[in-house]
Parts: C-alpha cells; sequence; structure tokens
C-alpha cells in the first residue's frame, strides 16, 4: 500500500480540492489513516464544505458518508445526554460546564462539526463530587470496575474521579473538578474557570471560547498521552479561526497568565504556526514568542512528529521516539518525583505479574464487586 | 513476518494480515481464490491476526485481533484465532458500516427470492442455514443481513457459515465433501466451526436479491413443525430487535423496515426437521 507524507494532510486540510488529484491507491491509504484518527467525519466535512465532495472517488464517499452518518447520530445523542446528565444532577453543583468535544457539539463551534468523542466531560464543584455521584447512580451512571490502586489515584491526586458509564445507553462520563491533576502542584484556582462560563441557546453551561481554546490547549501540552495530537491541533486551528476577536485574544492571554499556563500557550502558538500556518494576530504572536534555546530544540523534535498523523502507512520519522519523550514530559509535568518513581514501579510490578498471570489479576471477583 | 491477503467480500474488501498459519491455511481452505495478492485493487477495511510475544509465544499462545491499528477485544487462545478473525471482521463492518440496514440474520435465496432469518445464537439458525444452503438454496449471509435502503432488496455479504458444538458433527456428516475450517475449541460460543457455503453462493455474491419473506426459526428437538403467522406490529418489533445500527441510522432505518414488512409475510417457525422446514419455505413462500 502507498505511504503517504504527513505534509498531504495538512494540504488537504488548508486546500480541499488538491483530493482531486489523488489516486485511488492515496486514498486506500487515506482513509485508513484519517479512520485510525477518527478524522473521516471532520475531512468529510472539510470536502463538503470546499464544495468536492460530490467529484470525489465512489471508495472515498463511501467511507466518508459513513463517518458522516455517524457522527451526525452522536451529535444528536450528545443534546440528550446532556440533558439528562443535568437532569440527574438535581441540585448538587452550582456549576456543571460541559467540557472538550462535548462542549464544541452543544456550543455551535465548528470543532464539534465531525468530531467524534468516547466520552462526555463536564467540570463541577469539588466539595460537591459525594453527592453528585450519589445521585448519578441512582440515575442508572456506575463506576467501571478499577483497582484500589486506581482508585485512589483518581481520588486522592487526580483532578476527576473514575469514569461513570451508564448501565443502559453505555455512555462514558468523565466528572473533573479541576483541569489537571492535583498532585502536579499546577492545578489551577478553578475560580478563574468559572468566571469564564457561558450558557448555550439550549440552556447548557460550557465555557467562553478564550477558556474552551486554553482547556484545549492545557490537554494537549499538559498530558502524557498525545496519540490523537493531530485530531487535537486541529481543534485548536479551528477554535481559533471561529474566534478571531480582539477580546477572544486577550482574554485568552489574561487567563493563561492567571492560571499559569503561559508556557502550554506559547507552545501551541508555535506548533499552530509551525505546522499549519493558523492565522494569529502579529501583536499576540509578538508577546508570546518562544526565544530558541536547547530545550526548545528538544520540545520541537517531540512535538513536530507527535502533533502530525502516525500509523504505519505515513512517513513519520521518529515517531515512536518522539511519542515515547512526550509521554516522560507528561509524567514529569504531571507528578513530583517522589510520587513519579513510586507510580512508575507499582504499574511496572503489576504489568509484569498481569504479564505472568493474566490481566484480571488485581480486579476484584464480581461476587465481591460492591453492589449499590 | 506477517503475510498479506485481499479478501474480495463484495460489497467490501479486507486487507488482511497475519503471522499465523493456522489462520492462513484456514482462509485457503473457506476462501479459495476469492483469497488474493494485495494491492489487486482498493481495501475497505483492514484487520489483522497476530500472535502475542514475549513468554506468550512459548506457554498457552494467544492471538490478538485488530481493527487496522485498533485492538478491540482482549487475546482469544491462538487455537481459535482463524474464528477470532471472522467474528473481528463482523465487528469491523457492523462498527463502521451505515449505509446498509444491518440486521442480525441468516438470508437465503431461491428463485431469486431472499428469505431473512433474524435470529438469537442458539435458535439453530447456522444449522437451518447450512441445510438449505447445501440443498439447492443461494447462501447471501449466515450472520448479517444487508438490507439496501428504502427498498426490500438485500445484497450478499457471503462468509463461512459458523457452526457450533453438536452441530459440527452432524454437518460433516451431511456433507463430508464440502470445505471446513478446523475446529476452534471453547470459545465462548462453545466449540465452533467454519463451513464454506457452496460455489453457486459465491458465484453470485454482486447481485442483489428482492425479499420474499421473514421466518425467525426455532429449533426444538421435541416439536414437529409449527407455523405461527406474525402480525406487522410482532414481526416490525422482532426485526428491530435484531438490527445492529437501526438506532444510529434512524428514520432510514425505520422506513426501510415497515416497507419490507408491510409488503412480505413473516413467520416464527418451531420445528424438529429441516426436510420440513424446506418444504414449507418452498412451497408456500417462494411459490
Amino acid at each position: 500500500m502507498n505511504k503517504l507524507t504527513s505534509q498531504l494532510f495538512i494540504q488537504l486540510y488548508k486546500a480541499p480540492e488538491t483530493a482531486l488529484n489523488l489516486d485511488l491507491g492515496q486514498w486506500n491509504s487515506l482513509i485508513f489513516i484519517l479512520r485510525h484518527h477518527q478524522l473521516l467525519a471532520r475531512y468529510q466535512f472539510i470536502f463538503q464544505r470546499a464544495g468536492i465532495f460530490e467529484r470525489l472517488p465512489e471508495y472515498a464517499k463511501h467511507h466518508l458518508t459513513n463517518a458522516k452518518i455517524l457522527s451526525h447520530k452522536q451529535r444528536q445523542q450528545v443534546f440528550h445526554e446532556a440533558k439528562s446528565i443535568i437532569g440527574a444532577f438535581g441540585f448538587n453543583s452550582k456549576h456543571k460546564i460541559f467540557l472538550k468535544g462535548a462542549a464544541y457539539t452543544l456550543s455551535g463551534q465548528t470543532a464539534g462539526v465531525g468530531r467524534i468523542y468516547s466520552d462526555i466531560d463536564i467540570l463541577v464543584d469539588k466539595q460537591n463530587l459525594d453527592e453528585i455521584e450519589r445521585s448519578l447512580v441512582v440515575s442508572g451512571w456506575l463506576t467501571e470496575q478499577i483497582t484500589k490502586y486506581d482508585d485512589n489515584y483518581y481520588r486522592n491526586w487526580s483532578h476527576e474521579i473514575p469514569p461513570l458509564r451508564h448501565g443502559g445507553r453505555g455512555t462514558v462520563l468523565d466528572i473533573h473538578h479541576n483541569i489537571i491533576p492535583i498532585i502536579s502542584g499546577r492545578a489551577p484556582n478553578v475560580s478563574y474557570l468559572f468566571e469564564q462560563v457561558e450558557i448555550t441557546w439550549d440552556g447548557f453551561s460550557v465555557l467562553s471560547p478564550s477558556a474552551m481554546t486554553l482547556h484545549s490547549l492545557v490537554h494537549l501540552f499538559f498530558n502524557d498521552d498525545v496519540k490523537n495530537g493531530f485530531r487535537d491541533l486541529l481543534d485548536l486551528d479551528l477554535l481559533i479561526k471561529n474566534n478571531c476577536s480582539d477580546y477572544y485574544w486577550t482574554n485568552l492571554i489574561q487567563l493563561a497568565k492567571d492560571t499559569d499556563f503561559n508556557m502550554e500557550l506559547k507552545l501551541a502558538i508555535r506548533y499552530l504556526t509551525k505546522i499549519l500556518q493558523t492565522p494569529i494576530p502579529k501583536n499576540v504572536l509578538q508577546e508570546l514568542k518562544l526565544p530558541s534555546s536547547p530545550a526548545i530544540k528538544i520540545i520541537d523534535f517531540i512535538y513536530l512528529r507527535v502533533l502530525l498523523p502516525s500509523h504505519p502507512l505515513v512517513n513519520n520519522r521518529m515517531y515512536n521516539l518522539a511519542n515515547f519523550m512526550a509521554m516522560c514530559r507528561g509524567h514529569w509535568l504531571k507528578m513530583p518525583m517522589h510520587i513519579l518513581i513510586y507510580h512508575f514501579s507499582l504499574k511496572g510490578i503489576r504489568s509484569a505479574i498481569e504479564y505472568f498471570l493474566g490481566k484480571t489479576f488485581f480486579l476484584e471477583d464480581d461476587t465481591n464487586h460492591k453492589k449499590f | 513476518m506477517p503475510k498479506q491477503f485481499l479478501l474480495d467480500l463484495a460489497p467490501f474488501n479486507f486487507l488482511v494480515t497475519t503471522d499465523s498459519s493456522l489462520v492462513i491455511k484456514n482462509l485457503k481452505q473457506i476462501y479459495g481464490d476469492i483469497l488474493k495478492p494485495t494491492n489487486s485493487t482498493t481495501a475497505d477495511y483492514h484487520v489483522q491476526i497476530l500472535k502475542s510475544g514475549g513468554l506468550r509465544a512459548f506457554v498457552r499462545q494467544q492471538a490478538r485481533f485488530f481493527s487496522d491499528q485498533y485492538e478491540p477485544f482482549k487475546p482469544l487462545s491462538h487455537k481459535q484465532a482463524y474464528a477470532f478473525l471472522e467474528w473481528g471482521m463482523n465487528y469491523t463492518v457492523a462498527a463502521n458500516e451505515m449505509q446498509h440496514v444491518i440486521v442480525h440474520s441468516a438470508v437465503l435465496a431461491k428463485n431469486d427470492k431472499a428469505i431473512l432469518f433474524p435470529a438469537p445464537p442458539g435458535s439453530g439458525k447456522s444449522t437451518l442455514t447450512s441445510f438449505l444452503a447445501f440443498n439447492g438454496w443461494q447462501l447471501l449471509s449466515d450472520e448479517m443481513s444487508l438490507i439496501v435502503p428504502k427498498t426490500s432488496t438485500v445484497m450478499p455479504f457471503v462468509r463461512p457459515i459458523c457452526l457450533k458444538n453438536d452441530s459440527i458433527e452432524l454437518a460433516k456428516s451431511w456433507f463430508p465433501t464440502a470445505d471446513f475450517s478446523t475446529i476452534a475449541c471453547d470459545t465462548h460460543k462453545g466449540d465452533v466451526i467454519h463451513l464454506s457455503p457452496p460455489s453457486n453462493s459465491w458465484k453470485l455474491r454482486n447481485k442483489v436479491v428482492e425479499i420474499a419473506g421473514v421466518v425467525f426459526p426455532n429449533y426444538n428437538k421435541n416439536k414437529e413443525l409449527e407455523i405461527y403467522q406474525l402480525n406487522k406490529t410482532q414481526a416490525f418489533t422482532q426485526l428491530a430487535e435484531n438490527s445492529f445500527n437501526y438506532g444510529v441510522i434512524g428514520n432510514v432505518g425505520f422506513q426501510t423496515l415497515t416497507s419490507i414488512i408491510d409488503k412480505v409475510d413473516s413467520f416464527e417457525i418451531h420445528y424438529n426437521d429441516l426436510k420440513e422446514v424446506k418444504l414449507f419455505l418452498e412451497e408456500d413462500i417462494i411459490k
């Protein structure tokens, strides 16, 4: 099968009409790679918007249409789920702010069109977590079986509680009380985010476009998991193009200062301009420019790879090394050294034992599982 | 080194990657010359069965299934690798294809008239399928029927028939010259075997067929043939319950299934003799 360059994905995103020049062999690889990154529906939308979708080969149209149908269904479902989640909360928690993918869709951002997501994220008041969990259980949201260590990890160090799954519909709900792990020592004062709440036409709370962008870039640059790096970079590009007012930028810059995510904002601007040439006001570019240094060379090595598509059919040299380095960097940012060593040695021993004795070794039997 | 093949299973082509000689042997046995070299045409989906590495290469070897790069299931014993691939292909189609109404159902045709046999596992559907397929009927599918939206036609998706437990010996005695896979023991469905349908079914795999009836089969060894005609509501509800993507494709799915139920008769049958069933289908539905 044909190997593709990562440049092709950027070119098709920025100049969709060049898709008319692809041969079937290239389409075959393209469809596999876009499917792998859950980007089929987004590219369908891009081709449609450019008015060339109907002129694509049947093979491409078939698979892009499948993805479009699935993403339409998900879109409908998100509105329905959001309503039932808010209902299940009752009067618990003053703040119920939808985040990430669900928020893009609920607030009508272009980043939400054709966006596929596996769970719904919501930000709430930390002091109300217990009541929230109890009231959600009554509505059929249950904690999945996880090990005691993971449960403690979530409850003591993380910024969210263990994910809940709806017994009937299978939807997964992530309840956050902050946007990055508490243990990192860098979790911001959430009141800055609570000040940024906007209400959508349908009455759902979401973050303002600036805060939404900040959360999206923090998620990308303060994280050990970058496997959807390219998709996340496109999200950021779409958020910025959709919200280009002066206020959007001043608010974003101020918010990054208040929450101490200046560095993450600078990194986002750097790679958006380097990879996608995202249009960014000159004064913003000036203010957020990163001076070159040996450290930034290493960061460049990582992000100029992990923010591009990765798949056996894309040429992305040394992706695995860069991905490993991104994982190390993410863990390093998230945990102080002594916790990191403890976490890794425990996880290491556990995976060794699971390797020999089976994946379910640490899970309690169903018979011992807590029944509600 | 893993090997790659292209499986031309109209309407979808699969690129298959595997490093298991057991899987390759079974692929050749079941699909024969439908198994083609890669690059002969575009592939719709990429599926992989790979042996797990490390210590597992030596002790109780496992097989892992990947839908392209994604691993949706836990590994199974390597002895079940071929069945795992077949189930993984079904999963891949059900998870991605939204342009047919997909019903968990066998489909067989005679005289260009197709009958859907929607049924949950354990109802004797596959035994009935193999009996008909080897007695003059055309097999369109054993597991999933691909109904063309807003029509009452069904697209073949010819695959091997998956037989379980007691029906394995039965089928081997009925069709001694047919192509069987090796037996996969102790799966979640018990022992299973895959049986390649006769060549006529493979030849006709590109042509849609008009649906002439819906029959919900129930094998019961103590019951002689009983036939109940279902009313439209009962038939629709049961058909929708057996549909994989009815919820996703919404209105189109609803319209398609209702118009089929409106047009053709639906029956629930209880039986212990396949010959009687065949007679009923041929005399009362196909005519």
